[in-house]
């Protein structure tokens, strides 16, 4: 979920995506965005965005994706001014941990503690993760959330971010990681990723539709979600999120 | 319950009227060997015509149960005559409701005239416009009595021609019905939502990991081997995600 959406529809996303799933949200709903918004209003040092042990940020990052996809991907991990590479695989996929600037609701853009691992496919690497990549060094670089959004609307209408490549997709199936106050623990689900496309085309956003759909006119970008049953691991979803919610 | 991955596998392989099945390279023989073992000799020709057909408002239900009412209210329905698919209700938001049979899987599957077979799926506008016309194609000239050699040819030529469609993006394909008949393998069904490529089969199966939730599959063939000049159609595959619910809303098993 790129921080290009502007904040309303990152909400909507959020709430809209748990409300299909039928997910009770851990953090409180009402008012949730500013509080959250409040409680992280600047950056914080930039050792707290960063993991300490590079392994655990490689198996987080892997953990997106069943083993057979992760193992064989190039992963990135955050150095003090953006994604650099730790492992060169060699399937074309590449896994990261996102954090709140780029994984998270608006309100937790700055929020230290985001770790959202992904996994994106080849075509979604070399366009999608551009933008990630991207909006990373504004970050890093303690550019906010407006400066961001303008930066990335300029590199989209420039070409200097490419469209979606067909086929573009990620894994965000990980049981671990941190997705922020609004959303801690984000289903697990695959996303697809399409650029100046209408979200009508598959049907999502209706009633008993098992598609998600958020287009965001500033990236020109619709990204189709769709949950799935099993987290990366093999393990089932359902009695993962009912643990996540007996713990809160 | 809990559907064990080879039964989703036949599920899929089978099923796909629309074509569904996936499976890597490794497991394609695995799989398609099960289902070779499970499948009577029967299905080697085709059934009585009869046997495929249906009462048209039942046809018109099952097909419509493919996808949330949201969807296949306003959508068009189509439904199977002795000679080809003909529209029953006009509907006005693009989509294309049908009942698949067991031809319009993959020209080589075991499951090819299994008369059971009832695969409901509501298609999106654009694989209306672009996916639909093949399986019409196809049903058409095989209810005519052509062999399936002189089937691929035909459409073959059309694709030369022009005369059926480029794959357009955002293809895609609800296959959550309760109702439909998929295979005679395992539970016989499975909520899915299937979407459209123009990528080969290889890279297509490339998706079917172990713990992955999505399976690709060439839309054609199970074997390349089988029916050669399949390998000169254009690249055309499917991918396929499972629901955890049906079209009414109701819990599936788990995948």
């Amino acid at each position: 979920m790129p921080k290009t959406m502007s904040k309303t529809k990152t909400i909507q996303y959020i709430f809209l995506f748990a409300f299909m799933l039928g997910i009770a949200l851990c953090a409180p709903q009402s008012g949730s965005a500013q509080d959250t918004k409040t409680k992280y209003p600047t950056m914080a040092p930039i050792g707290q965005y960063l993991m300490a042990d590079k392994d655990a940020e490689i198996a987080l990052a892997r953990s997106a994706a069943p083993d057979a996809i992760s193992r064989d991907a190039d992963v990135m991990v955050l150095g003090r001014h953006g994604y650099e590479t730790a492992v060169k695989g060699k399937n074309g996929f590449v896994c990261i941990v996102g954090r709140g600037w780029s994984a998270a609701a608006d309100p937790d853009y700055w929020n230290p503690k985001v770790r959202v691992p992904m996994c994106v496919n080849a075509p979604a690497a070399h366009s999608y993760l551009l933008g990630i990549i991207k909006i990373t060094e504004l970050a890093l670089a303690g550019q906010t959330l407006d400066q961001v959004n303008h930066a990335i609307g300029a590199a989209v209408a420039s070409k200097e971010l490419p469209p979606m490549a067909p086929g573009a997709m990620c894994y965000m199936m990980g049981n671990q990681g941190y997705g922020g106050d609004v959303a801690p623990h984000w289903p697990a689900h695959l996303m697809f990723f399409f650029s100046d496309t209408d979200s009508a085309i598959w049907g999502a956003n209706l009633p008993g539709s098992p598609v998600v759909a958020v287009t965001d006119p500033l990236y020109h970008l619709t990204q189709f979600v769709i949950p799935t049953q099993k987290w990366a691991d093999g393990t089932e979803v359902q009695a993962t999120e009912a643990h996540n919610m007996k713990s809160h | 319950m809990t559907m064990t991955r080879n039964q989703v596998h036949s599920i899929f392989l089978s099923a796909f009227v629309l074509v569904s099945a996936l499976i890597t390279a490794t497991a394609l023989p695995t799989a398609a060997q099960d289902a070779t073992q499970q499948d009577p000799p029967s299905y080697s020709k085709m059934a009585p015509i009869e046997q495929y057909l249906m009462d048209r408002d039942a046809e018109i239900a099952l097909a419509r149960s493919a996808a949330p009412d949201a969807i296949s209210r306003d959508a068009s329905v189509v439904v199977l005559t002795p000679h080809g698919y003909e529209t029953a209700v006009e509907g006005k938001n693009g989509w294309v409701c049908w009942v698949g049979r067991s031809w319009l899987g993959m020209f080589d599957h075991p499951e090819f005239w299994n008369p059971k077979i009832r695969a409901a799926d509501c298609s999106s506008p654009a694989a209306a416009r672009s996916v639909l016309p093949y399986a019409y194609k196809r049903t058409e000239l095989l209810l005519a009595g052509h062999s399936k050699q002189e089937v691929i040819a035909a459409m073959k030529a059309a694709i030369d021609k022009k005369e059926l469609p480029p794959l357009e993006p955002g293809s895609i394909s609800y296959m959550m019905s309760k109702s439909s008949y998929l295979t005679d393998s395992g539970g016989h069904n499975m909520p899915h939502v299937m979407f459209y490529e123009s990528v080969s089969g290889e890279a297509a199966s490339s998706v079917d990991v172990p713990n992955s939730p999505m399976m690709g599959v060439n839309y054609w063939y199970l074997s390349a081997d089988a029916y050669p000049q399949l390998k000169s159609f254009p690249p055309l595959s499917v991918f396929l995600i499972g629901a955890d619910k049906w079209s009414d809303g109701t819990p599936a098993p788990s995948m």
